[in-house]
């Protein structure tokens, strides 16, 4: 794994903290520990050696949405926070530092390459038969958290793609290894990404699609660290699914009778996953496809787009940190227009959204509604 | 398991017993995980932006460490909390968001730290009267940000606007880029709401001005958390300006571009934005521009006659003292640069020591402090910049604003605190006052006698009046000696 970059994160360490105001981790609770710079200090000081992991210092530098919103201020281009805290924190594990309620979810990884335990498998059942044969072009990878949380949106993924004709497959999936990485067992995670680098190449797909943007991130950021570079071309979700409207695969279709009940007047607000938005840089995609569709109002929320605010789903806090992850997706709901349904393209998003009465639905489940 | 901390202004700290007395109180009254006696919270409300901590950080130690940190969310709990340490004759630091420069929130007795950031709503947005109502915790960017959201701004836009909160603003008299049009925050400030150290909460009228008596409200502003604590205030607000002009003009002498800001003050005109640089920081900041010339920058807004007729004015002003103008693109370029310090890190990280003193003059000495400040500064052993401009100006003068940077050979504090020592002594040898915005913190405590005189023993007698026990941030605002940070 990448090494600390001492000299970007001492750059955080000494800065008066001129992102405080983007920080979800810091804004939901007031604690300066987990102020960009004051974990940027934390981890500073405990890499030179002047401090030591305890519980309470491993949990403050884990209070990190990987949200990217402290790079929006940022006057070091170079710096990643958000790395350079995963990386410091690797070497407390073998120290023996932990956080313990992260070690039931770290032995589902082990036992079951799920964090949420043992899979029920929907991918057998939306994945028709025809489409198991081999020689797929494509991998639509969906992610523990769909798999676990909302099935539908598999289907949803499984019903589109088949419209279009994709020759696709959904793998029995293992974990892509995010959460072993930010819960800092490194080793879990390589051998998760050997094991995915093993079954991709098997498979001879060239494309690799992924709904869930922290397995994106994963793919092609943190592979090449563990020095499990993948071969196959990497694409985010609602990127893949323009390109096959662009190509004519996918067609608009009357919606059918009812189904867009939930949407009401049909007012809806796209919620910009911070991944999709600030690192993959996939902020128009999602927005021509919506506002393909007649009948549906794009209202936004503000901020959106690469300003956009987390949901409190990044980086696990769903499972480590519940009660801030509420917190947090509690503030961002604030900032969408109060009539809108919410539509995202990330299941932690969804799952973090879901907090209020009204309606949050996946990209994927819109297009299989009014696409054919 | 606690780590062993190496701390260098401790001068003591509240028996434990007494401590855990407190914290188990604490906990009945904001909620278990609303506070914290574990290392990593110690540790990072310790501080705040005063150089002599990032020097200390770079040596692995800590200045002084609070015992406990205490996260309040309504002020019936401020007022509790305040209440039951001053009946244990417990130390209590505010704390906003850490971005004081000069050791305000360093807790030298220990006690209990309360961090008002989850105080941080706006509680009623006065449209009619372009008032606000929001508690002291808030962050000063999502201030600003919620009230263009509603078609208003603040008008507060100090350097440190996404690092500061609204408290902090106020405890410390700060003043924001756009001043000169809006006013510093005790402009602004109608009323305050605010918990002495025996919990009483109080608060002020929230009218445009009385004649009631002083305004005990308004004692809170500056007072840096000695007095109590400011849980929420009452702001004045504005309808986003309708129109904005850029202008900037460079000078051949830094006398004239005074002159001709003096001018055009007196005419009656108020840009938002005031800036004049000397000759060194025209070349940091606006390369194109040279280092020969002194720029000016300036930028009007509001209602759209308002401002072409006040570019019209200043512009006759400034040009009967011998300005070029530069154009607007200097001031779209400042726009962008203006919340930028990354280079401070950089300096302190390869071993220099930064740290900016601000000041304020009146027009006859303006010019003449810059010279004095300037020459202590670079007369100091180490120092490699002394530069300076004019950021926050009035009809009767101007905030002077020195930066400078040094490479001192051996202990960076002994030379850190050789700088101030000679540029407070340049200013008050030159009659200016001892600081325009930053406020005192512990730093400048050291200079209040001179500063104030007399004054500062009627400021002891308030203290001891409001706050008999003395719990409020000890050993701030120069209330008393503090033996560890002595000149
Ligand atoms: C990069 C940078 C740029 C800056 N630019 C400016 C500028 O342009 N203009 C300017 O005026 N200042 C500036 N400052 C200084 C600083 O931002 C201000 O002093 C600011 O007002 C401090 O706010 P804070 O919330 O960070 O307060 P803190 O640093 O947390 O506290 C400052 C003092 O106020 C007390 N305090 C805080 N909140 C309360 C409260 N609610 N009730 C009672 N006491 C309280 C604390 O005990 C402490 O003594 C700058 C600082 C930095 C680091
Ligand atoms: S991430 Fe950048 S802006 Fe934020 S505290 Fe660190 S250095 Fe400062
Ligand atoms: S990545 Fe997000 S949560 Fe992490 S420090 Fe930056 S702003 Fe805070």
């Amino acid at each position: 794994m990448a090494e600390v970059n001492m000299e970007q994160l001492l750059n955080c360490a000494l800065c008066p903290n001129m992102c405080r105001c983007e920080c979800p981790a810091l804004q939901a609770t007031g604690r300066e520990a987990v102020a960009p710079a004051g974990k940027g200090r934390l981890a500073a000081l405990i890499n030179e050696g002047k401090l030591n992991w305890d519980e309470a210092m491993l949990e403050a530098a884990s209070y990190c949405l990987a949200c990217r919103g402290c790079t929006i201020h940022c006057p070091f281009s170079e710096l990643n926070l958000c790395d350079e805290l995963l990386f410091s924190r690797m070497p407390a594990r073998p120290q023996g530092v932990t956080l313990p309620q992260v070690d039931p979810y770290l032995n589902n990884l082990r036992k079951y390459s799920s964090p949420y335990g043992q899979k029920s498998d929907p991918v057998i059942k939306t994945n028709r038969p025809g489409e198991r044969a081999g020689g797929e072009e494509v991998i639509f990878f969906n992610g523990c958290t769909s798999l676990a949380n909302h099935p539908p949106s598999i289907e949803a993924a499984a019903s589109v793609l088949l419209k279009a004709g994709v020759s696709f497959r959904m793998t029995e999936e293992d974990c892509c290894g995010y959460p072993a990485l930010v819960w800092g067992d490194r080793e879990l995670g390589r051998q998760l990404a050997e094991e995915n680098k093993r079954k991709f190449a098997e498979s001879g797909a060239t494309l690799l699609v992924t709904n869930c943007p922290e397995c994106w991130l994963t793919f092609s950021e943190y592979y090449p660290d563990l020095e499990q570079e993948l071969s196959l071309e990497i694409i985010d979700g609602p990127s893949y699914f323009l390109r096959l409207i662009k190509e004519g695969r996918l067609e608009l279709k009357e919606p059918d009778p009812g189904s867009s009940g939930e949407l009401g007047a049909g007012v809806i607000s796209y919620h910009d996953p911070c991944i999709w938005a600030r690192t993959a840089g996939t902020i128009s995609e999602p927005r021509e496809i919506l506002q393909a569709i007649p009948g549906l109002e794009l209202n936004e929320a503000q901020p959106s787009g690469s300003l956009t605010r987390c949901c409190g789903g990044g980086s696990m806090f769903q499972l480590a940190f519940p009660d801030t992850a509420a917190a947090v997706a509690s503030r961002r709901l604030k900032e969408f227009p109060s009539e809108a349904a919410l539509v995202t393209a990330c299941p932690f998003c969804r799952e973090g959204l879901l907090q209020e009465d009204r309606p949050v639905l996946e990209l994927v489940e819109i297009l299989d509604r009014y696409f054919k | 398991m606690a780590q062993d901390m190496r701390t260098v202004l401790q001068e003591s700290r509240v028996e434990q017993a007494v401590m855990d007395r407190y914290a188990a109180e604490a906990a009945k009254i904001v909620g278990e995980n609303n506070i914290s006696a574990n290392q990593a919270d110690l540790l990072s409300a310790c501080r705040d932006y005063w150089p002599a901590n990032s020097i200390w950080m770079r040596e692995g130690v800590f200045p002084a460490l609070p015992q406990l940190v205490a996260w309040p969310k309504t002020t019936a709990q401020v007022s509790k909390l305040l209440a039951l340490a001053n009946q244990e004759k417990i130390p209590v630091t505010p704390y906003g968001e850490g971005s004081g420069a000069l050791g305000g929130v360093v807790p030298l007795r220990g006690g209990v730290t309360i961090d008002l950031k989850l105080m941080n709503k706006i509680r009623v947005l006065d449209e009619r009267n372009l008032l606000v109502t929001v508690e002291s915790g808030l962050n000063g960017a999502l201030y600003e940000e919620e009230l263009n959201r509603a078609g208003y701004t603040g008008g507060h836009f100090p350097q440190s606007l996404r690092c500061s909160s609204v408290g902090g603003w106020l405890a410390c008299r700060a003043a924001g880029q756009f001043s000169t049009r809006y006013g510093k925050i005790e402009d602004m400030a109608v009323s305050l709401e605010a918990v002495l150290p025996d919990g009483t909460v109080f608060s002020g009228r929230k009218v445009p001005r009385t004649a009631t008596g002083p305004r005990v409200d308004h004692l809170l502003l500056g007072s840096e958390g000695t007095l109590g604590i400011i849980t929420s205030a009452t702001l004045r607000i504005w309808p986003l300006p309708e129109k904005r002009h850029l202008a900037s003009y460079t000078f051949e002498k830094l006398e004239s571009g005074l002159e001709a800001i003096r001018l055009f003050m007196r005419a009656g005109t108020r840009p938002a934005v005031v800036r004049l640089y000397d000759g060194q920081e025209t070349g940091n900041h606006f390369p194109e521009l040279g280092d020969k010339r002194c720029a000016l920058i300036l930028l009007i807004e509001g209602n759209a006659r308002l401002v072409d007729a006040e570019a019209e004015v200043i512009d006759d002003c400034v040009r009967s003292e011998g300005a070029e103008s530069a154009g607007a693109e200097h001031v779209e370029h400042w726009l962008e640069k203006r919340f930028n310090i990354g280079v401070a890190s950089m300096l302190f990280q390869k071993g220099a020591v930064l740290d900016t003193i601000e000041v304020t003059t009146n027009w006859h000495n303006a010019y003449t402090t810059y010279l004095a400040m300037q020459d202590a500064l670079l007369g100091v052993e180490g120092t490699m910049l002394a530069s300076g401009h004019y950021s926050h100006v009035y009809p009767e003068g101007a905030a002077l604003y020195m930066t400078v940077v040094g490479f001192p050979g051996g202990d960076k504090i002994s030379y850190y605190k050789k700088l101030w020592q000679t540029a407070m002594e340049a200013c008050h040898k030159e009659g200016a006052a001892f600081s325009h915005h930053h406020g005192v913190g512990l730093h400048r405590g050291l200079w209040m006698t001179d500063e104030h005189g007399s004054g500062l023993e009627v400021l002891k007698k308030i203290k001891d009046a409001l706050d008999p026990e003395g719990i409020m941030n000890p050993g701030k605002l120069g209330l008393e000696e503090v033996q560890l940070w002595q000149k």
